[in-house]
C-alpha cells in the first residue's frame, strides 16, 4: 500500500527525494545532451573530411601527377 | 576484457549495451521508488527510514565511482592510455553528484535522528575529503590547456585520493562516530530489517546501472570529442 504521507518528517523525506531525482534527472539529460552534440559534430566533420578526400582524389585523377607511370 | 581497450571496440561493443542499461536503470528507479513508499515506517525512525533508500546508494556509489576514476587514473598513467583517461575523466562529474547526494541527504536524515544537520565525525568528514578530492580532480583538468598534461597531474590526484577510500569505509570502526556503523551484509551486527531489504537493494541496483549508464555514455562523448578536435586540427591544416 503506498504511503504518501511523510508526517512528522514530510519536511526531510521529500527534499531528500526530490533532490536527489533533480541531481538524476540533470545528469542524464546533460549526458545525453552532450553525447548527441559531439555526434553530430563528428558526423558533419567526417562527411567534409570524405568530402575533402574526395576532391583531392579526383584531381589527381583528373590531372595525375608524376608518380612513374606516365609514358 | 582488455579487447575493449580498444576505443573502437569500446564503441562497437557499448554502443547497443548503452541504450539498455538507461531502459534498466529507469525501470528499478520507477520499481525502487515504489517500493520505498508501500514498507512500513521504522518503529524508531519513523518515515525518515525513507532517506535511506537515496542515501546508502549515494554514497555507495560516490564511493563505487571514484574507486572507477582512480583505476583508470592508475591505467592512464603507467600505460598513457587514451581510453583509461577518458574512463577517469568520465567518472568525476557523476561520482561529485552522488557524494554531494550522499552529504546533502545525510543531513536530512540526521537532523531528525541525530539533532544535527552536521557534525565532524570521522565518517562525515571524510566524505566531504572524497568531494573535494572530486571538485579537485575536475577543476587540475580544467587548469591546465594542454590536454595531455591536464590528463596526467589528474591522474595523480586521482591517485592520492585513492587513500582516502578505505578511510571512509572503516572510518566508522576506526574512530567513534556519531554516524552508524555498517548494518548491512556485516555479520554480527543487527541487520536491516528484511522488510527494507526489497527497495534497499532495488535502489542500489537502480543507482549501480545509472552510474554504468552515464559513464560508458560519457566515456563514448569524449572519445568523439577527442577525434572531433583531431579532426578539426587536422582539416585546419589542410586548408
Amino acid at each position: 500500500m503506498l504511503d504518501l504521507d511523510m508526517t512528522p518528517y514530510a519536511a526531510f523525506v521529500w527534499p531528500a527525494w526530490g533532490v536527489s531525482a533533480l541531481v538524476l534527472i540533470v545528469l542524464t539529460v546533460r549526458a545525453v545532451v552532450a553525447s548527441r552534440k559531439w555526434k553530430r559534430e563528428l558526423a558533419r566533420l567526417e562527411a567534409t573530411e570524405s568530402e575533402t578526400n574526395g576532391a583531392q582524389v579526383a584531381r589527381s585523377a583528373v590531372a595525375p601527377t608524376n608518380n612513374g607511370l606516365r609514358p | 576484457m582488455f579487447g575493449l581497450s580498444n576505443p573502437q571496440r569500446f564503441m562497437a561493443f557499448t554502443g547497443p549495451l548503452t541504450p539498455v542499461l538507461w531502459g534498466l536503470a529507469a525501470v528499478l528507479l520507477g520499481v525502487g521508488a515504489w517500493l520505498s513508499f508501500t514498507v512500513p515506517a521504522d518503529y524508531q525512525q519513523g518515515d525518515t527510514v525513507r532517506i535511506m533508500f537515496v542515501h546508502v546508494p549515494a554514497a555507495t556509489l560516490g564511493l563505487g565511482a571514484y574507486a572507477a576514476l582512480g583505476v583508470s587514473s592508475f591505467f592512464a598513467l603507467v600505460f598513457r592510455h587514451a581510453l583509461a583517461d577518458a574512463a577517469a575523466r568520465a567518472a568525476a562529474l557523476p561520482g561529485a553528484a552522488f557524494t554531494a547526494l550522499a552529504l546533502f541527504t545525510g543531513s536530512l536524515w540526521g537532523q531528525p535522528m541525530w539533532g544535527t544537520w552536521w557534525v565532524w565525525d570521522a565518517r562525515l568528514t571524510s566524505v566531504l575529503v572524497l568531494f573535494l578530492f572530486y571538485l579537485g580532480y575536475m577543476a587540475l583538468r580544467a587548469s591546465i590547456d594542454d590536454e595531455q598534461k591536464a590528463g596526467r597531474a589528474a591522474a595523480v590526484l586521482g591517485l592520492v585520493g585513492l587513500i582516502n577510500l578505505p578511510i571512509v569505509k572503516f572510518s566508522v570502526d576506526w574512530w567513534n562516530t556519531l554516524h552508524q556503523p555498517a548494518s548491512f551484509l556485516t555479520p554480527g551486527s543487527s541487520g536491516l530489517d528484511p522488510v527494507y531489504l526489497p527497495p534497499f537493494l532495488t535502489m542500489l541496483a537502480a543507482y549501480g546501472v545509472l552510474f554504468l549508464a552515464l559513464w560508458l555514455t560519457a566515456i563514448r562523448t569524449e572519445i568523439r570529442r577527442r577525434r572531433v578536435m583531431t579532426l578539426r586540427a587536422r582539416l585546419a591544416q589542410e586548408a
